[in-house]
This record gives C-alpha cells, sequence and structure tokens, in this order.
C-alpha cells in the first residue's frame, strides 16, 4: 500500500479531473435533503448537473476529508460551477438570487485546446492519435528524437519503424541470404567463390525504406487531420504541456485527456568508456561502416538478434552474457537458440560483465580494448573489438516529461507506468500505453493495440479493453524463436508441473536436408492444461519462419485451442509447422524426440 | 487569369527588376525573334516580357534551383514571373532519382522559358505538407502563384516535354 498522502494526492486529483470536466458538480449524499434541494434548483434552471454521492462509494470519507481541505467545506452539498466552487446549499441559492450562479454558468469555460495530446509519436501514439482523430476530435501528437551520445537521430515514427523491428528484421533477413546462398551451391547453382557484403549498400537500402516509412506517417498525420509537431514535450501542468523544438522554440498547449506513449531507450551501463565509445541498437542501423569485429554485451533479444544477423553478414562476433540469455522467455527454448548460435560461429563469454572500455585507436571502425570481470571470481579478461553494441535493456523515458507536476506515479524502481486495465493511470485524464507500462509486452502490435482501442473507449463509448493474453511474438535470432502464452517456467510456477501435459518433437525441415545443416536443431513444444482439457497454454517453435508460423497458432490459442483440436487438424505437407499436429512424445515420458522420415 | 497575370507581370518588371530594365530591352529583340511567328496575343504579351526573365535567370540564377526555405519558395516559386515546375522529392525515393534528370532536361530545352525549383520534402517537410505532397516524386507546375497542373510517379521524355509545354501554353 502507498503512504496515505499519497493516497490523498490521488484522490485529489480525482476530484479535480471530475470538477474539471463538468459543467455542475455536486458532492453530495444520497439521503440528504439539501442536496436533493440543490439538484433540483439545477433541474429547474435546465443544466446537467454531475452528483457524486459520498455515502455510496468507497472510501467516501476519505473523499470528504480532501474536499475539506480543498474548499473548507466538510459539509454536503458541495456545490462546483464551472471548476468555481460555489458553496453549500445556502450559498448556492444565494448565489442563483444575485445573479452570480448563472454568471457562472454563462461564463466561457475554460475550453482546452484539444481533446487529446499524444506524447510520443511511435507505435502507440500514432496509432491513438490517428483513431481519435477519425473519431471526429481536436488531437495533437509530439514526436521529438533525442539524439543518441554519438549523434544518431531519426525521423517520425518511433522505435519499431526506426530503430527495432524494420531495419532489424531487414538486417536479419540480409543474413539470412547468406544462408541461402551457401545452401544454393548444394541444390546446384553455381556462382564465383567470393561472396562479399557491402555494408553501406545494406543501410543506405535500409535508410532509404525508413525514409519513405516516415514520410507516410507524416502524411497520413495530415491526412487523418492530427495536428503534429516535432517538439519534446513536458508537463507543466496536469492539463498543459510545454513543447520545445529543435532550435529550443517553446509553446504551451492544453488538452482534457492526455496519452503518453514516450517508449524506452537504450540503457547504458554506467562504465567508464561506455558512451563515449560503445554503440547501441539506436546506432548500429545508421552506421556509415561496417561494424568489423564485434562485441555484444547483453542477453536480451536485441542482443541476440543484432549479434545473429552481424555474425550472419561474416563478422566476427563475441556475446557477453552476465547470466541467463532472454530472461523471461522459456529458458529451455533460450538455450537451444542460444546454442544454435554457437554453431553459427558466434562466440559466448558468459558470467562476465564489462567494468572498462578504452579506444585503442580511432576510425571507422576503430579498435577498442574492453576489460571484463567475472561474476563468480575475481578473474578479470581483456579483449580487442573493433566495435562494443551495448544491448543490456531499455530504459522507459517517463524520467524528463514533468510526471511530477501532473501527479502521475511512476514506479521508482524501474521508471515505468502502472496502469488499469484501461490503460489510465493514477491520474484519471491522463492515459499511458506502449513500452512505458509495467507489466506489459514491449512489442509494437501491442502499443498499436492499446492505443486504437484506448481511443474508442475515450471517444467512441466503446468498452473493448486491449488483451494482453496469449500475444504471439518471434525473437530473430539466425534460428527463430517464436512463441505464445506461457514460458514452461511460468506454467510450472502457475498450474504445478502435474498438472501440465509437455508434448515436444525436434524436426529437421526439408529445405535444411539437401545442405545437410542443422540437423536436430529445430524444436517444437506445446504446453497443456490438464485440469482444462488439455488446453494449450504455452506454444513453442525453433525454426525457419518462426513468426509466420506462430501468428496463426496466436490464432488458435486465442480461441482456446486444446491438444485434441491440434491431432484432428490436418497438416499441411512438407512444412515445418505441420509438427504440430503430430506430436505424441511427452516430456514427462522421456521419449525419443529425434525426427524420422515423413 | 490572363490580365491578372500581365498585371502581375509589369508590376514585377517595374518595381523588383526597375534596375534590370535596360538590358532586358536590349535583349528584347533577339530573343522575340527566336520564337517568331504564329502567337496568339497572349502570348505576345509574354513574349515582350519574357525576354527580361530568361535574360535576368539565365544570368543570375540557375534555371533549375533547389529551394532553400519558405521564404525562398514564396520568392522564387510563387511570385516567380516564369511558370516553375516544381519537384517534389526525397533522398530515398529511388524514382525520383531517374526523373530528377529528365526534368531537367525537359526544362533546359525550353531555353529559359520555364524554371525548376526542387523541394527535399524531408528538408522542407511544411511545404510538401501544404501542397499535398503524398507520394514521391511529384511534380506541380505553378504559374503565377497558381497551381495549374500536377502529376505523381515517373513520366518518359515525351510526356514530359508535353507536360512542360502545355504549362508555357504551346
Ligand atoms: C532493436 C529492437 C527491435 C525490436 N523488434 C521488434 C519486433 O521485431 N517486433 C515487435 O513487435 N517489437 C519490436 N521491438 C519493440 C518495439 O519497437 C516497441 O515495442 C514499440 O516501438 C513500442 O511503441 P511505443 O509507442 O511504446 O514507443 P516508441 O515506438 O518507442 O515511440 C515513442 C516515441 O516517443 C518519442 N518521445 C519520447 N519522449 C518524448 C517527449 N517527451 N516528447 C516528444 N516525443 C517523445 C520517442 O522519441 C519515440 O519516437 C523492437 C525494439 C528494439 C529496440
Amino acid at each position: 500500500m502507498p503512504p496515505v498522502e499519497n493516497d490523498n494526492a490521488q484522490i485529489k486529483a480525482r476530484l479535480q479531473e471530475f470538477i474539471d470536466s463538468n459543467l455542475v458538480v455536486i458532492f453530495s449524499k444520497s439521503y440528504c435533503p439539501y442536496c436533493k434541494k440543490v439538484k433540483e434548483l439545477f433541474k429547474e434552471l435546465n443544466v446537467a448537473c454531475e452528483a457524486m454521492e459520498l455515502d455510496l462509494i468507497e472510501n467516501g470519507s476519505s473523499y470528504q476529508d480532501v474536499l475539506m481541505e480543498m474548499t473548507g467545506q466538510k459539509t454536503v452539498p458541495n456545490v462546483f460551477v464551472n471548476k468555481t466552487h460555489v458553496g453549500g446549499c445556502d450559498k448556492t441559492i444565494q448565489a442563483h438570487k444575485d445573479g452570480y450562479l448563472q454568471q457562472l454558468l454563462g461564463a466561457e469555460s475554460t475550453a482546452y485546446d484539444y481533446d487529446l495530446i499524444v506524447i510520443g509519436g511511435g507505435s502507440g501514439g500514432l496509432a491513438c492519435s490517428k483513431e481519435a482523430a477519425a473519431l471526429g476530435k481536436k488531437v495533437m501528437v509530439l514526436d521529438y528524437v533525442v539524439p543518441t551520445p554519438l549523434g544518431t537521430s531519426w525521423g517520425l515514427g518511433g522505435t519499431c519503424v526506426n530503430v527495432g523491428c524494420i531495419p532489424k528484421k531487414l538486417m536479419h533477413q540480409t543474413a539470412m541470404l547468406h544462408t541461402a546462398l551457401e545452401d544454393a551451391r548444394k541444390f546446384g547453382w553455381e556462382f564465383s567463390e567470393a561472396v562479399n557484403h557491402n555494408w553501406e549498400t545494406m543501410k543506405s537500402a535500409v535508410n532509404n525504406y525508413i525514409g519513405s516509412l516516415n514520410w507516410g506517417y507524416r502524411v497520413a498525420l495530415r491526412d487523418k487531420n492530427v495536428t503534429y509537431m516535432n517538439s519534446y514535450a513536458e508537463f507543466v501542468e496536469p492539463h498543459k504541456i510545454k513543447a520545445t523544438t529543435k532550435r529550443g522554440k517553446e509553446m504551451f498547449h492544453t488538452a482534457a485527456k492526455f496519452v503518453l506513449a514516450t517508449g524506452e531507450r537504450p540503457r547504458y551501463l554506467g562504465i567508464p568508456g561506455d558512451k563515449e565509445y560503445c554503440i547501441t541498437s539506436d546506432d548500429l542501423f545508421y552506421l556509415s561502416y561496417c561494424p568489423g569485429k564485434t562485441l555484444v554485451i547483453g542477453a536480451s533479444y536485441v542482443a541476440l538478434e543484432c549479434g545473429g544477423f552481424l555474425a550472419g553478414l561474416g563478422l566476427d562476433v563475441t556475446i557477453m552474457v552476465r547470466s541467463i540469455l532472454l530472461r523471461g522467455f522459456d529458458q529451455d527454448m533460450a538455450n537451444r537458440a542460444g546454442d544454435h548460435m554457437e554453431t553459427y560461429g558466434i562466440k559466448f563469454i558468459r558470467k562476465f560483465v564489462p567494468i572498462k572500455i578504452e579506444q585503442l585507436e580511432a576510425g571507422t571502425p576503430g579498435r577498442l580494448k574492453v576489460t571484463a570481470k567475472s561474476t563468480e571470481t575475481d578473474e578479470i579478461i581483456e579483449g580487442e573489438y573493433n566495435t562494443v553494441l551495448i544491448a543490456v535493456g531499455r530504459d522507459a523515458c517517463t524520467g524528463n516529461i514533468g510526471l511530477d507536476k501532473a501527479g502521475v506515479f511512476v514506479n521508482p524502481k524501474n521508471g515505468k507506468i502502472p496502469v488499469n486495465d484501461e490503460e489510465q493511470t493514477n491520474i484519471p485524464h491522463i492515459y499511458a500505453i506502449g513500452d512505458i507500462l509495467e507489466g506489459k509486452w514491449e512489442l509494437t502490435p501491442v502499443a498499436i493495440q492499446a492505443g486504437r482501442l484506448l481511443a474508442r473507449r475515450l471517444f467512441a463509448g466503446s468498452s473493448e479493453k486491449c488483451d494482453y493474453v496469449n500475444v504471439p511474438t518471434t525473437v530473430f535470432t539466425p534460428l527463430e524463436y517464436g512463441s505464445c502464452g506461457l514460458s514452461e517456467e511460468k506454467a510450472i510456477e502457475l498450474y504445478g508441473e502435474e498438472n501440465l501435459e509437455i508434448f515436444h518433437s525436434l524436426f529437421w525441415p526439408l529445405e535444411y536436408t539437401i545442405p545437410n545443416r542443422d540437423n536436430n536443431r529445430c524444436y517444437a513444444k506445446i504446453i497443456c492444461n490438464k485440469l482444462d482439457n488439455e488446453r494449450v497454454i504455452g506454444f513453442h517453435y525453433l525454426g525457419p519462419n518462426a513468426g509466420e508460423v506462430t501468428q496463426g497458432f496466436g490464432v488458435a490459442m486465442k480461441c482456446g485451442a486444446t491438444k485434441q483440436q491440434l491431432d484432428s487438424t490436418i497438416g499441411i505437407h512438407p512444412t515445418c509447422a505441420e509438427i504440430f499436429t503430430t506430436m505424441e512424445v511427452t516430456k514427462r515420458s522421456g521419449g525419443d524426440i529425434k525426427q524420422t522420415g515423413c | 487569369m490572363a490580365t491578372r497575370l500581365l498585371v502581375r507581370r509589369i508590376w514585377a518588371v517595374s518595381v523588383k527588376d526597375s534596375r534590370r530594365l535596360p538590358a532586358a530591352a536590349a535583349s528584347l529583340s533577339s530573343s522575340s525573334s527566336s520564337r517568331s511567328s504564329s502567337l496568339s496575343t497572349s502570348v505576345h504579351t509574354r513574349s515582350f516580357l519574357s525576354p527580361s526573365r530568361s535574360l535576368l535567370l539565365s544570368s543570375h540564377r540557375c534555371i533549375s534551383f533547389n529551394v532553400q526555405d519558405n521564404d525562398d519558395f514564396t520568392e522564387r516559386v510563387i511570385n516567380s514571373d516564369l511558370p516553375v515546375l516544381v519537384d517534389f522529392h526525397a533522398q530515398w525515393c529511388g524514382p525520383c532519382k531517374i526523373l530528377g534528370p529528365r526534368l531537367e532536361k525537359a526544362v533546359a530545352k525550353q531555353k529559359g522559358r520555364v524554371a525548376m525549383a526542387k523541394v527535399d520534402i524531408d528538408d522542407h517537410t511544411d511545404l510538401a505538407i501544404e501542397y499535398g505532397v503524398s507520394a514521391v516524386p511529384t511534380v506541380i507546375a505553378m504559374r503565377g502563384g497558381d497551381i495549374i497542373d500536377k502529376f505523381v510517379g515517373i513520366k518518359d521524355e515525351d510526356q514530359l516535354d508535353s507536360f512542360v509545354n502545355k504549362l508555357i501554353g504551346q
């Protein structure tokens, strides 16, 4: 429980919101005759009033205390007209008699500039602002990219388009083509021995595609009548933000409601040389030169994906891991993906953390010396690399946006914003979506869905909420890993091992047979709940085209697919995904899972 | 329309370019003779005045230029006495790289009767947004500050020639 003071601050914000968003507000008790009397007065005046019955709501007496603090009046009715405190029954009737009430009612209500201001023009923010504008609301979205310590910057659209999903998948594809080229010879394609990759060509092609997407987003905002500002936004008051342009020009804007969608940025290590000499994924996709021999620090999916595609380009890649791979993901699957990366030529340094980065030589790329320390012993190791890529996690951009001025609660431990199941923060008129949410998926389609549904709930009377359960996702490691639902660890924690049946199998994609590679590497696993008809609660796939395979099974799980239904589904032959229609070996049995023939 | 154009032109000559009038007058004979016969009245008007423009442009400004900012656009495109092709392009746009040189060629053929303004939509996003550009390349034909024609995408040389000819009224 947060301390009482905090509770009061929240109540106050809630009351203020209620007062600000209604012309006439009566804090009342359902049985109070004086309250009835003022309600009748407004009825006579034909003015709609909103009453909050303090005897009927939870915490009513705390509300009354806070009202006392705000107005100096403890009794009910407590009347506000056009955000102005009028008083109790007598005062309200008097105000009516001397015309003050009419004056208040007629007074130009302090209209806000916008119905909605969205801070952050990434996946979630753009989706939300466009939807709200399509519903006829006056909407502003602000997006501003703070350059990386090395000066990299990019256009409209947020992480996914500029420094996330899009460039990542395109570079992953570049690496996959390398494998395909090698396979091709085995299938009879003949071409000259030397196969070279040109980083510059790839980088420009990727950046050009991103440029076209940036423009597309800008046009969509114009066409949907969303006001766009390329400015940094921060709260100065609960309903007011300051917007600062790159040139330092400041403007102020007000809105009835706000959506926070500021996303995250890569975390640094806080060791000597990290910001000066290292890059993050934010720089990698715009690097003007091939990074050369690279050390990737971290074992997040960003680390494994970047390390994976760099190795796929033919570079010498080492990944330094503090403890486990892909925290939060199924560890059996994570280790299998990691093992495959080792066979793919990537070196892992486990249980070490870097303590110092020094520059040996500047250049494109230069040479760096990395000193690292064991997490278990006093051992110190040194290594020389052309590039050091830090991918040890990302921090929510919530620290410098004036949330204290708006009263929005932020988890001090991780900078994340807790919200209710309607993406509402502790301050009723301020909402949050996307990567900055506490305990939610950090995925583009999730941010988009949350943003669109939020706009519909706010402005179209919808009640549909974003469903954060059974979200399918894929990690684009060299051997891709797709999953939906629970990890084995989480399933055991929730249901107990005895109540689960886990089916699994290795498989060998037909495409890999002629090149004769990666035998007994691809792996499929489903976790079923025995207490619920063997319903599939965890789906895991390590193999080619994991995203394409997992998407459809995500639909099946949303429909509540059971093991029996998978069994009665006819497979498509010859594919990888068909494995899920013929899974017989349970993990419990310890049976042989090597794949044999058709 | 024609009258308005005429007024604007004369105003431009008398006010903005008064210093250069003698030169304009001097060049009049040679220039107008090059586009001699079969001209309608309105074209006569132009042929009387346009030499000053073409001389001015060829001696002081390149016939095709990169727009620097909004003011520059107002001065050199909206207030231009010559018709102007505005080429909205982007560095990331492959087709733009093909169209750009073709356009320059088509404009060059007109020997100063039409100018070409190049607008990089990432550097001048507001302009592109204001002029309704959705995809690139987008080419807008302007005369006397009015948009009179437009196309999106790529065109071959013949198509460009006829687009330009239409603009200058041939
Ligand atoms: C390397 C990498 C690969 C990824 N791959 C995938 C993938 O394959 N699939 C997938 O689904 N997801 C992927 N993601 C995650 C995905 O990018 C995010 O989940 C998604 O972008 C979150 O959207 P968002 O709206 O919360 O924030 P963002 O997209 O991060 O947008 C936030 C925007 O707000 C701006 N901003 C911040 N503060 C302010 C301010 N004060 N004023 C104005 N603007 C501000 C930021 O500059 C940014 O443009 C990847 C992420 C990374 C880093």
